[in-house]
């Protein structure tokens, strides 16, 4: 849609009948219209990250007050030879590949289903978008109880069917405590892969379809060589929104294992979050702040090369 | 024969589909009707042992849960309501003005929702704190802008970039100033699209976790979900109580989305830059 | 008067559509009297509930005895580590209020040592009646900046109609167990807080204390892999793979641990003094079966972690004379036998114990029996960071990724960092 922009030159329309004085009024009012937007933005995002940068040089523990000094590089060295700094990058990204793989195959599948036309089709895109707009602090509460060991359905369901597995303390295993932070955070965001996959779907013309049915293409193979080549674009926009989003996982961990049990849950984020707003080592923090800005940033950098060598981007 | 069994499969596929993902819900209202003994007990069964509304009173009664409800929806109400104004404004200026570096800009709004949240707790923290701001509306409303008003201006900017320009220019050449053009002819066109983003930048903002955990301090200055994290005294975690709060508080987001499913599929896939 | 941060606070029209905000805003800082010569005390406190309520009664009696002050009531998050955070973010920047808080017994010495609460020995309270342990855990370089207010000290709880007396080592308490186990196949052998929290670090410390171990020695270095420990962790997690304990453990909190003793499920079970009137009110099944403990010893002598609150004074205070009224008023022996009728928080000084409490709770005289054995945690103010790597370890144990000894040693490596001041 943004592509629209960029195809005609409308903003420019007046310019014959007013001439250039009213050209330039209209671009200054441009500017002021831009502006609070780009000043609000820079003071809630910019600020705090160069703040961070400042910080991370510095020794700054709240329950020290009056050591605050100049540390240099100290924290980011701390930071390095951390065992636990490494587990918990190793953790998240473990996360990541296991949820960004399985919410992809799963939002492909949902897209396809969706795309196709069936009676029960608006219920199913209703249902699978309400999960996406329940809080994920919520949803993990939620699929932290699926998984208790009385009340939980989970249970239930594996003793009712005599499956091995019932009586399982999912939470107190370093393994199997995953599957439900994955299983919910799969709830929680398949639907939003599943939303960008169908909008690329549904700008593939349904005639190469056919000629490829003409052609003798079994559905399989036109999956293959047609659907997936066509849907790159918007595959690659969903995979990397999630896998940032994945990379920065917070609020499922903090809900259902605090990072237990012993350190096999935790993740970069609630590292961070610990050292900063419980240890309350600031400086600390920071550095860490800083290394995950630039992780996220080395991403945004490879989307946004994705996004130019697009056609029809705005230039 | 193998079109009917595929078509039994799909429709396998879609009913698993309709499970898992309102499943959960039934699970979660079930659990809520049921008794703090039988929540302790080994299930027996897909209905309440005994069907009972103390939790639901509890939260209300005991709790005060409205008040966290009345908490979140005032600052994801003025975090829209901020960021669809600067947002509209942003996005006109984007879509209609014959600015310079506008990819510049776009570029950077996108970049922003790139930012880590979590690294922007801490320095955001420490200003609070120095601003005596924690534990306010503010504390919230501020930080939320990040969530809300990258993605409103994205589609605002999209979707008024499909405006026709005809109007406007009409009404300029009947001698409108540029602000008369856009309160009187542009915005009633746009305001689908607003309202669009409106409800996104809601939701974003209704959805978070970590700024409220970090900038809220007492109970009464709760949102919904760290209100729900928090039912507990210092002992006794209210299992029922949390069951019975999660389904109040899905019971807005669920008819939000019933009702404004379209909207809210068009701004999600506007918002992520479709091409 | 109103304090600057208060009003501050107060001041966030800016973004917002003042009639909202002000229905929100609710009671707060407009109704205080200014001007005149009235005090006004802001007092931070935790608890919901019977607790509150016990509060609020003890607060309004204050303010008819002392006119010209006035209390308002702040009241924290219920999980801890946010009412820790949030108490640190205020005393940390130099913020005048609140001017009394309530503190975890194992604040004070972070807050002391930071220079955030004033010493109270300059208004010489007479200790004579408190517990030791308690007054103790409150001492820091020799000064004394907390006053107890309730005490709580994690003991054994056990069934008298299953357990002839009450086991004095802990493999008697296997052995008790198991025999009613025996005779009961769904019973809960030990019921005990296994999930990664506090919860789990005081239970140990009182099976360590118990095999004769401890946290840290005389000298304030970390001995947390010594033998004695290896054996105390050893006869935990030994608890859960043997049975004696349901895995469950591994992730419950006391409110668990609560639920399975109250519903006759377990034998035994660790927690503190508050469960003892639930077990003796309507609605429980152990009604006149209930003793409690304090821990068995094997090797050691008994230990039963000390837990409660304090109540510590602002450095910053504008008003140190009023704020120590208002903190000796909440922890006169009057005052406290009154909050334990209501909410049944037990005193922390002994002459609170009057025969009418005793005899509306008699409870309490099991109890002042585990007082006695009360120990605190690590007084230093490196506890908190402490407790995390105890945490971590013993959750790790638990989960069969390290053997207790493993585990320990891990934790005695990161300790020994942060002691030195190297670990974060």
């Amino acid at each position: 849609m943004a592509a629209k922009l960029a195809t005609r030159p409308r903003d420019q329309l007046p310019r014959s009948r007013r001439g250039a004085s009213y050209l330039a009024r209209r671009r200054r009012v441009g500017y002021l219209l831009v502006l609070p937007a780009l000043i609000a933005l820079a003071l809630v995002a910019i600020y705090p990250l160069l703040y961070n940068l400042v910080l991370s040089s510095r020794f700054d523990v709240a329950t020290e007050p009056g050591t605050q000094h100049f540390v240099g590089m100290q924290n980011y060295h701390s930071l390095v030879v951390d065992p636990a700094f490494w587990g918990d990058l190793l953790h998240t990204g473990i996360f990541v590949v296991i949820s960004v793989t399985l919410e992809f195959v799963a939002g492909m599948i949902l897209a396809l289903v969706v795309n196709r036309k069936f009676r029960a089709r608006g219920l199913v895109r209703a249902s699978i978008l309400i999960p996406w707009a329940i809080p994920t602090a919520v949803s993990a509460l939620l699929w932290k109880m699926f998984f208790d060991i009385r009340s939980g359905f989970v249970d239930f369901a594996l003793s009712a069917l005599h499956l091995p597995g019932a009586q399982t303390v999912w939470f107190n295993s370093p393994v199997l405590a995953w599957v439900p932070i994955i299983l919910s955070d799969m709830w929680k965001n398949t639907p939003f892969i599943a939303l960008l996959l169908l909008a690329g779907l549904q700008t593939i013309p349904q005639e190469i379809y056919e000629s490829a049915k003409i052609d003798g293409a079994s559905s399989w193979q036109a999956f293959w060589s047609l659907t997936l080549p066509l849907l790159r674009p918007a595959i690659l926009v969903a995979l990397i929104f999630r896998t940032l989003s994945a990379m920065l996982v917070f609020d499922t961990i903090f809900v259902m294992t605090g990072g237990g049990p012993g350190q096999s849950t935790e993740v970069i984020a609630y590292y961070n979050w610990y050292k900063y707003m419980v240890s309350l080592n600031f400086g600390y923090g920071a550095a860490v702040a800083v290394v995950i800005t630039i992780l996220a940033l080395l991403l945004a950098g490879i989307y946004v090369r994705i996004l130019r060598q697009r056609e029809g981007f705005v230039t | 024969m193998r079109t009917w069994f595929g078509r039994t499969g799909f429709y396998v596929l879609v009913a698993v589909i309709i499970l898992y993902s309102l499943f959960p819900f039934y699970w979660v209202f079930k659990s809520s009707m049921e008794s703090s003994v039988a929540l302790n007990q080994p299930t027996t069964g897909m209905l309440p042992v005994q069907w009972t509304f103390v939790h639901y009173e509890a939260i209300f009664a005991v709790e005060n849960f409205l008040r966290p409800l009345l908490n979140s929806m005032l600052v994801a109400g003025l975090t829209t309501i901020v960021s669809v104004i600067l947002g509209s404004m942003a996005a006109y200026g984007l879509a209609r003005m014959p600015i310079k570096g506008k990819a510049l800009i776009l570029g950077f709004v996108l970049l922003v929702s790139f930012f880590p949240q979590i690294a922007m707790v801490g320095p955001l923290y420490l200003v609070f704190r120095h601003l005596h701001w924690l534990n306010t509306y503010q504390s919230l409303v501020i930080p939320y802008l990040i969530l809300a008003l990258p993605i409103t201006t994205w589609i605002l900017t999209a979707f008024f970039g499909q405006i026709p320009v005809d109007i406007e220019e009409a009404a300029m050449v009947d001698g409108a100033s540029i602000r008369q053009t856009i309160l009187k002819v542009f915005a009633p066109i746009a305001l689908p699209g607003i309202f669009t983003a409106a409800i996104l930048g809601f939701l974003l903002s209704w959805n978070d976790f970590l700024f409220a955990l970090s900038f809220i301090q007492s109970p009464n200055m709760d949102t919904v979900p760290l209100a729900l994290v928090n039912f507990r005294n210092a002992y006794y975690v209210h299992y029922g109580q949390i069951y019975a709060g999660v389904v109040v508080a899905s019971l807005p987001i669920a008819l939000i989305v019933l009702f404004l499913q379209q909207r809210i599929e068009s701004g999600l896939t506007a918002g992520s830059v479709k091409g | 008067m109103v304090s600057r941060t208060r009003a501050k606070r107060a001041g966030m029209g800016i973004l917002s559509g003042a009639i909202l905000m002000g229905a929100l805003a609710g009671c707060g800082s407009a109704a205080q009297s200014s001007g005149s010569k009235t005090v006004n005390l802001v007092f931070a406190t935790q608890g919901l509930g019977t607790e509150a309520q016990a509060t609020q009664q003890a607060v309004k009696e204050f303010e008819k005895l002392h006119p010209h002050i006035h209390v308002q009531i702040e009241t924290l998050s219920a999980s801890s580590n946010s009412a820790y955070q949030t108490l640190v973010t205020d005393l940390n920047s130099g913020s005048a209020t609140p001017d009394v808080i309530t503190s975890d017994v194992i604040w004070p010495p972070t807050f002391a040592a930071a220079k955030w609460i004033m010493p109270l020995n300059q208004f010489h309270p007479n200790m004579s009646r408190f517990y030791p342990g308690m007054v103790k855990a409150g001492e820091y370089k020799g000064k004394l900046y907390a006053i107890p207010w309730f005490i709580n000290v994690e003991g054994v709880y056990y069934r008298t109609d299953l357990v002839k007396s009450p086991p004095k080592t802990f493999t008697q308490l296997v052995s008790d167990a198991k025999a009613a186990m025996a005779k009961n196949p769904k019973l809960i052998g030990l019921a005990f807080e296994g999930n990664k929290y506090e919860g789990a670090v005081t239970v140990f410390q009182d099976v360590s204390g118990g095999f004769g171990g401890s946290f840290l020695n005389s000298k304030g270095q970390p001995v947390l892999n010594s033998p004695q420990n290896i054996r105390a962790l050893t006869w935990l997690d030994n608890a859960i793979k043997t049975g004696l304990s349901p895995k469950a453990v591994t992730g419950w909190e006391e409110g668990n641990v609560q639920q399975a003793f109250l519903s006759g499920d377990a034998v035994f079970a660790t927690n503190w003094p508050y469960l003892y009137p639930l077990a003796e009110q309507k609605g429980s099944a152990v009604i006149n079966k209930v003793g409690f403990v304090p821990p068995p010893t094997q090797g050691g002598k008994p230990t039963a972690s000390l837990g409660g609150d304090d109540l510590v004074i602002n450095k910053n205070t504008k008003y140190p004379k009023q704020a120590w009224e208002l903190v000796s008023f909440l922890t006169s022996a009057k005052t406290m036998t009154q909050r334990a009728l209501i909410s049944g928080d037990p005193p922390a000084r002994t002459d609170a114990y009057t025969p009418a409490l005793l005899k509306k709770a008699p409870w309490f005289k099991q109890e002042e029996a585990v007082y006695a054995d009360a120990t605190p945690r690590p007084v230093t103010p490196l506890y908190p960071r402490i407790s995390a790597r105890i945490q971590e370890a013993l959750s790790a144990t638990y989960s069969g990724q390290l053997t207790p000894k493993q585990a320990l040693d891990q934790a005695q490596k990161a300790v020994q960092a942060i002691v030195s001041g190297h670990g974060s």
